[in-house]
């Protein structure tokens, strides 16, 4: 693999990043999806130092979560759209330039819709969760797919209504 | 479907306008600090999980209510409940959620709790190990067997849950208080050791009231409901296929299908759910928010496949993320019967801890019944009668347990004092102790030695104050929530000097009463060149002369027209000015103090009411004492004014209250006129109450007596002396010793009070006089070779 293709590689990461962090923002879970391979598999991991542990928040493959997404409607949700931040810190290409692993820094902000008193609290934006993305991606003729993404969070106060992918 | 309802409620919840829930109550602050201070502090809470500190010396910390607790493992394995906050300065003092004391940090030793703050140290029962420089800093008067943190009521049980109780004395032990509810689920969790593998918290923005109100939506149409004792209830639900009686289907096996969950009031929750185990604890941040801490557990040292199985089934159905079905849909599979039943059981439980029941039941009067059977005094077993509690370990309180000791009492005695250390004598505090005499000054002003109260079984609370008296229990709270039942209570509270408004919470203006007072103005007497004391009173002129040998320069201001106005003849007090003046001490009289100027929040200087502007680096004011009497105007007993004053007493010291007895500064008798704050009125009140309660002879009544020491001037005073009465005169006599006078107060020929200088030998004559009724000749007292002993007069009654 010549430098200048591991150099497209690492760009075209980036920019899947970038664009799975756009399309979970518009809920736009097909556009997500089509960013992910067929095994792709997800996990909301986080440590406790209460108690000490690695703990496991969510986990599910590709369909799993399809099923969650199709599933929504009759989700009692909090409606207040995320907007994620996110910066991609690390990109490895493995030799073969088949396989590649990211982290990336995520900041998720709330912007309140629903609330107790949606009067008062719709509109204002919370800081929600602070965390890192830590992903796995294959690399076919150049184009890289999701094939884990395991969003690790430093948050363990988690309220109501955040059982989406993050 | 089935419904068990142990112990129903009398009435059902109606819904009175006194218990409703409405949008002003979710807010009402009021009603969460009662929460606090009513449920909190007085019910058994699952803190952790014991696998949470599986080694010795680990940590986990936590709150009750208002309470910062740590949970802690000591060598020997087993685990302690403390308060996490120092008695030294109330300093909170593990700050982390978790974590080991085995290894030192850098503001603690290895195998010690420390306080960040002041460093004293701690070992895992909460014994206090180190206090710095505990002998330069306290000498005698405390040392580090009175300090240590606070224990709680801990235990472990239910599956290895650490239950605290902010209570000593609770309303049920841990096991009466969860009763029967946890009978199905004891079993299963029971059968192997389990480990805490999920946790997480939520904030909800509700109130404790609408919570319990919402628990009982959650109740599915086919749930056997059971309710229990104490607002617990639990829940079973029957899962399509499953028999909960085979093993295979039963927890801790990963393919377990049965659904118990018991619910503890005010909502802690245990969920065997399938293969998992989920705990949910409820503590109030506020009047309308709830923290809800969510754990779940798994047994220990589980293949990784199983674990997984359990992790997977929980995100699925409790976990932060997992998919939630509108409430609507199942809102409609909902038994209005039992959820009517379980809704008035639960806010049933909440009024009788609120004291809002609807047929008056209350779990406060139950826990004053059970504590009037375990009152703190029962621990000495081996006395037995009456119950007496002192408040205040003052002159007057340590002088009445010791006398009623003398008088043959048997009885428990329980003596309860704010401060900090061994009481203290107060005269010593403007004298001696301002110099710094160090150790030895310190230790002889201790009223009794630690060894007295052990022999005389005394129990002395110390740092412990008395926050509320009911006379109708005939108990008194004190400042951790106890309640303490007595048979005769005395009340020693003394007296509060008095401030100027101006000087509340000036940085270097002292006022002097306690020994932390005394020790405030010796520290600040280090680096001050000069002194304002405001009051020409006993107190104010010695600390004048302490301080003035120590070289500082002093300026007494008085606004009466001479010192002493109050208590002394005029011939005294112009003594005493000339001595103080002679010693380079600045003596005004007859003028006010119109301003009193600070600087940076500190005292700067005066402005006297001619104008004239006098700086110092300090302030005492010493303008006299008001009684103590807030806590009995509050409970009802009778007081001088309806807003304090002293409380008033009968010829026995008896309060309007007749298990109620005052002594000592705080109280007067109905027919006296004057207050006198003093040694002797406090021994004396002391031993009048002490001989009331052990219906011995009342003490022969001493003519009262007073003393104070000024430079190297001992002054004796016996009697009173009626300042007010323009009929008295002074007659003064000479004396044999160098620099002794003494000044001899007369109405007609009558003897009414003799004021003694540097001359022990006429007081001692002069008291003969005045306790046998003796007068001795007005026109011969004045010349020495005249004996006032011998003289044979006698003294109207």
């Amino acid at each position: 693999m010549t430098n200048e293709s591991q150099a497209n590689i690492e760009k075209s990461i980036e920019k899947i990043i970038y664009q799975a962090a756009l399309a979970l923002d518009d809920h736009n879970w097909d556009g997500w999806f089509e960013l992910c391979d067929t095994d792709f598999s997800y996990s909301i991991m986080s440590f406790s130092p209460e108690i000490n542990k690695n703990m496991t928040y969510f986990s599910g493959n590709k369909k799993e979560l399809k099923g969650l997404m199709d599933m929504l409607p009759k989700h009692n949700t909090d409606h207040s759209p995320l907007h994620r931040h996110t910066s991609v810190y690390t990109v490895d290409v493995a030799d073969d330039g088949k396989t590649a692993d990211a982290v990336s820094s995520v900041t998720i902000y709330q912007n309140m819709l629903d609330g107790i008193n949606s009067h008062i609290d719709s509109g204002e934006s919370r800081l929600f969760v602070i965390g890192k993305y830590i992903d796995k991606f294959k690399i076919t003729d150049g184009t890289p797919k999701f094939i884990s993404r395991e969003t690790k969070i430093d948050n363990r106060r988690l309220d109501k209504g955040s059982h989406w992918p993050l | 479907m089935e419904t068990n309802i142990q112990t129903p409620g009398k009435g059902a919840y109606t819904g009175s306008s006194k218990n409703a829930l409405d949008a002003s109550e979710r807010l009402n602050k009021q009603i969460f600090i009662e929460e606090q201070k009513s449920i909190f502090k007085n019910i058994w809470v699952p803190v952790c999980h014991e696998s949470e500190l599986p080694e010795p010396y680990d940590f986990r910390t936590s709150s009750i209510g208002n309470d910062n607790v740590l949970i802690c493992r000591a060598p020997d394995g087993k685990i302690n409940a403390l308060l996490n906050v120092c008695p030294h300065r109330a300093m909170l003092i593990e700050r982390r959620p978790r974590g080991s004391f085995l290894e030192g940090q850098a503001s603690g030793n290895p195998k010690r709790i420390t306080c960040m703050f002041h460093a004293w140290q701690f070992d895992m029962r909460g014994n206090c190990v180190y206090v710095a420089r505990e002998k330069e800093g306290y000498q005698d008067r405390f040392c580090k067997d009175d300090a240590g943190l606070r224990r709680l009521r801990c235990s472990v049980n239910f599956g290895g849950f650490v239950w605290v109780n902010m209570n000593d004395q609770p309303v049920a032990t841990l096991e009466e208080w969860v009763g029967d509810a946890f009978l199905s689920l004891e079993g299963h969790i029971n059968s192997t050791p389990l480990e805490v593998v999920h946790y997480r918290k939520e904030f909800i923005d509700t109130g404790l009231k609408a919570r319990l109100l919402k628990m009982s939506d959650s109740v599915g149409a086919h749930s056997k409901q059971s309710l229990f004792n104490f607002g617990h209830f639990m829940t079973e639900d029957s899962k399509p296929g499953a028999d909960t009686n085979e093993k295979k289907n039963s927890f801790p096996t990963p393919n377990a299908m049965q659904s118990i969950r018991v619910n503890l009031f005010p909502g802690f929750s245990f969920h065997l759910d399938g293969p998992t185990l989920n705990v949910s604890t409820v503590t109030p941040v506020n009047g309308n928010r709830l923290m809800i801490e969510h754990k779940s557990l798994a047994p220990q040292g589980e293949r990784e496949t199983e674990r997984n199985t359990r992790s997977q089934f929980y995100n699925a159905n409790f976990g932060p993320f997992r998919a939630m079905e509108q409430h609507e849909t199942k809102a409609e599979k909902q038994n209005e019967e039992k959820k009517q039943a379980l809704a008035n059981h639960l806010l049933h439980e909440w009024s009788r801890w609120m004291d809002e029941h609807p047929d008056g039941e209350s779990r406060l009067s139950e826990l004053a019944t059970r504590r009037s059977k375990n009152a703190i005094l029962d621990k000495d077993e081996d006395l037995i009668g009456p119950k007496v509690v002192v408040i205040g370990a003052s002159h007057a309180g340590i002088a009445f347990a010791d006398r009623l000791r003398k008088n043959g009492f048997t009885g428990k005695i329980a003596v309860f004092d704010r401060q900090v250390g061994g009481p203290m004598e107060r005269p010593p505090l403007s004298k001696g102790f301002l110099l710094g005499g160090g150790e030895t000054v310190e230790s002889k002003s201790l009223l009794r030695q630690k060894k007295w109260y052990k022999t005389n079984k005394v129990r002395l609370n110390t740092q412990t104050s008395v926050q509320a008296i009911d006379t109708e229990r005939k108990t008194v709270t004190v400042n951790n929530g106890d309640m303490v039942n007595y048979d005769m209570l005395v009340i020693a509270c003394g007296a509060i000097p008095r401030e100027l408004p101006a000087t509340v919470g000036m940085g270097n203006s002292f006022t002097l009463r306690q020994p932390a007072d005394a020790n405030a103005i010796r520290q600040a007497a280090n680096n001050a060149d000069s002194v304002i004391i405001i009051g020409g009173g006993y107190i104010g002129l010695e600390v004048a002369a302490s301080l003035r040998k120590k070289g500082i320069a002093v300026t007494v201001i008085e606004a009466a027209s001479r010192i002493l106005a109050r208590v002394a003849s005029q011939p005294l007090a112009d003594h005493l000015v000339q001595l103080h003046r002679d010693n380079g001490v600045t003596v005004l009289t007859d003028i006010g103090v119109d301003k009193i100027n600070k600087e940076d929040g500190r005292f700067d200087s005066v402005i006297l009411s001619n104008g004239e502007k006098i700086k110092a680096d300090m302030l005492i004011t010493g303008i006299g004492v008001f009684p103590d009497s807030k806590l009995a105007s509050d409970a009802g007993i009778e007081t001088q004014r309806a807003d304090g004053g002293a409380i008033l007493v009968d010829d026995m010291m008896r309060t309007s209250d007749g298990d109620v007895y005052a002594i000592g500064d705080v109280a007067i008798r109905r027919d006296q006129a004057l207050a006198v704050e003093s040694v002797h009125n406090a021994q004396e009140t002391a031993s009048i109450a002490a001989a009331a309660i052990t219906k011995t002879d009342a003490p022969t009544i001493q003519t009262p007596w007073f003393w104070s020491d000024q430079y190297d001037t001992k002054l004796q005073s016996v009697g009173i002396v009626p300042v007010q009465d323009e009929e008295v005169y002074q007659v003064v006599r000479p004396s044999k010793r160098d620099h002794g006078i003494s000044f001899w107060s007369y109405k007609g020929s009558e003897l009414v009070a003799v004021e003694v200088v540097n001359d022990p030998a006429t007081y001692m004559e002069a008291r003969q006089c005045l306790d046998t009724n003796r007068s001795p000749d007005p026109n011969q007292i004045s010349s020495l070779s005249y004996s006032p002993i011998d003289s044979g007069g006698g003294r109207s009654q």
